[in-house]
């Protein structure tokens, strides 16, 4: 496709830093931080979902879900949950240290959702698996649906298997997720290893028993130790459209240069992606919460229009954004 | 059908002492969870193994093996220079441990399940289970892939271990260990684990019901290993190993051997009183005995097994007395 033939680029409309923590702190999560938005639109409501932070007896993070409700019109915070919406994993479960994200999925007339548990490993960082939960009082708690996962690592996915976010399309589950490759030794004793992972598919018919493509499906923009992770996809203008975000494998926190930005693919089936940063893209910001970054993204729709939550600085220490398609 | 026959086992000592093959750093300690692959002219027995500690006291563990002479399986003829694979690499479930190792002769190839372990923070470790395959007769095994072919799922919260592959006709059978919960017992987390099976059609894709197949003895907290099954006189048996699920060590709470049968691969009936292979008055298993293993040669069939310490200093043989 030449560039004359290219369709108009769509831009977004930044709203800002719609949830700043500071100004809402919830009373179990003293260390504050409101990652991975997840957004669930309901009859008078949207409900955002995200991971805040507790420490344990060891003064290590383990990151619990809350939630905060807006208006349709994102200027007013309607309420936050008063509790975290899903109990912490039993000693030795794939969520014990956490769940990060939670990412909503109704089916019907329930309301399920796919987590991401976390669990510390002694020579990495952690490992990774998705559960499956649900909810029987309309969003206010989950329970699991078992305390093993539904995914995490296989032969050829070893580890990390994380940020499942799943739609039902023609009668079919698709899940897009990501799986860690390798971990690149620092070679500096004290220096941890970091990790590098890439966006996957997998199709199932009942969310439990998954087939996985078994292949990249969004390909390196950086190079080949680019860590892609959160995809998030919907369909709009007769495309499939996923935002993710990537970053370079090492010197990512401190470096604005090195750390997340957000991309985009699109796609006519959900499983052959063509990458295209330049459409939907949304850029840092020159000044403010989303200067150094952009990640975590999670898009859905309201009154037609495609919405775009994510986080900023600091991978989201201190809150969450806005953004909303403005088709030209 | 009938009920089960008694089956009386003859012990013929400890036939693999890790003393008799000094000058392997990597074998310095432990001969655990024999498996064998009968070969020509030869019984080729897999064993986990461990070099000394690391500097705060944590083990890995290595699977090699010994060939013993097919014709007297008392008589070791060599065993190997180096372990059959490297552990896993940096972050995969592997890499802290091989143990234990389940070959199955397929012709030209040697497959291969394992149980890979890696170290975690709350707990001490998980375990999941791989898969690697030799062409070379069974002295080197190449990984499937880096990652693991069962590990937690739905229906397995917790670690996936002990695998013994199997292949009965056209059905593939393992039987494997899955860890049920952990105690935290004077700030060490000890894990209970129970006896489960699976069924595949091709050895690499395999269905998991997550029951326990094998009733409790010792209560609810009883631990089970070693689920090593064979089909004999028209029927499956499986001798395997349990244990309390605490306070276990250097006591009477540690491993022995019990028995089931099945008539179906699926139920089974447990009669560990027609399993006659208790501890010894004296000596290497006096005070323990488990990881059961039984396999035929010649017809006749034999049961390798570990004794006091967790198979600290080698494993035996037994040899089944006709009835």
């Amino acid at each position: 496709m030449s560039e004359t033939d290219a369709p108009p680029k769509a831009r977004w409309n930044k709203r800002g830093q719609v949830f700043d923590v500071r100004d809402h702190p919830l009373p179990f999560a003293p260390d504050g931080f409101a990652q991975s938005p997840q957004a669930l639109v309901r009859e008078h409501d949207v409900r955002v979902y995200f991971s805040c932070r507790q420490r344990d007896v060891l003064g290590k993070f383990v990151s619990r879900v809350a939630y905060a409700d807006f208006d349709f019109g994102f200027t007013r915070i309607l309420r936050t949950s008063a509790k975290p919406v899903i109990a912490p994993g039993a000693p030795g479960t794939f969520d014990e240290h956490g769940i990060f994200p939670l990412s909503p999925l109704p089916v019907g007339d329930q309301l399920l959702a796919l987590t991401t548990g976390w669990t510390r490993r002694q020579s990495v960082s952690t490992d990774g698996g998705i559960g499956l939960v649900i909810s029987h009082d309309g969003g206010e708690t989950f329970i699991r649906s078992s305390a093993g996962p539904i995914l995490s690592a296989s032969l050829h996915e070893p580890f990390l298997v994380s940020d499942g976010f799943a739609l039902a399309i023609n009668g079919r589950y698709h899940l897009w997720y990501i799986h860690g490759v390798r971990w690149l030794d620092s070679g500096v004793a004290g220096v941890a290893a970091e990790r590098v992972y890439k966006i996957a598919h997998a199709v199932s018919s009942d969310l439990v028993q998954w087939q996985r493509t078994g292949r990249q499906i969004i390909r390196d923009r950086l190079n080949a130790d680019e860590c892609q992770a959160l995809p998030t996809v919907i369909e709009h203008g007769g495309r499939w459209h996923m935002v993710f975000c990537y970053r370079h494998a090492v010197d990512f926190r401190d470096n604005p240069a090195k750390s997340y930005r957000l991309g985009h693919a699109s796609s006519a089936d959900g499983v052959r992606w063509d990458r295209d940063d330049n459409d939907w893209a949304l850029p840092v910001s020159s000044q403010g919460w989303d200067a150094d970054m952009a990640c975590y993204p999670n898009l859905f729709k309201l009154n037609g229009q495609v919405h775009l939550l994510y986080n900023g600085n600091q991978f989201g220490r201190f809150g969450f954004g806005l953004a909303v398609l403005e088709d030209t | 059908m009938s009920p089960p026959r008694r089956l009386h086992w003859a012990k013929r000592g400890q036939v693999f002492k890790l003393a008799d093959h000094p000058g392997r750093p990597w074998l310095n300690s432990h001969a655990q969870a024999p498996a064998t692959l009968v070969l020509a002219d030869r019984v080729r027995v897999y064993f986990s193994c461990r070099p000394a500690p690391d500097a705060q006291g944590r083990y890995v563990s290595h699977t090699a093996f010994v060939d013993l002479a097919r014709n007297d399986l008392t008589r070791v003829l060599a065993v190997n220079d180096e372990p059959v694979m490297a552990l896993g690499a940096r972050g995969c479930f592997d890499e802290f441990g091989v143990y234990p190792f389940s070959p199955i002769n397929m012709g030209d190839t040697v497959r291969a399940f394992y149980g890979g372990w890696t170290r975690c923070e709350t707990t001490p470790y998980t375990v999941a289970i791989g898969v690697a395959e030799s062409h070379d007769g069974g002295i080197r095994f190449q990984r499937l892939g880096p990652g693991p072919l069962i590990t937690s799922n739905t229906v397995d919260a917790f670690e996936i271990s002990g695998p013994k592959l199997r292949r009965f006709g056209s059905r593939w059978y393992l039987g494997y260990v899955a860890g049920v919960g952990w105690h935290e017992v004077g700030g060490r987390f000890e894990s209970i684990f129970k006896i489960k099976q699976a069924t595949s059609t091709d050895g690499l894709n395999w269905q998991r019901t997550g029951h326990c197949v094998i009733s409790d003895v010792l209560g609810a907290d009883e631990c089970q290993a070693s689920p090593d099954v064979f089909e004999m006189d028209g029927r499956f048996h499986m001798v395997f190993c349990f244990k309390h699920g605490t306070n276990f060590r250097d006591n009477a709470r540690g491993y022995r051997i019990g028995y089931a049968t099945s008539d179906d691969l699926v139920n089974w009936q447990r009669h560990d009183h027609l399993c006659d292979l208790g501890v010894s008055a004296q000596g290497w298993d006096a005070q323990a005995t488990g990881y059961p293993h039984v396999f035929e040669v010649d017809g006749q069939w034999h049961l390798l097994y570990i004794g006091n310490n967790f198979g600290r200093d080698g494993f035996g043989l037994a040899s089944l007395v006709s009835a």
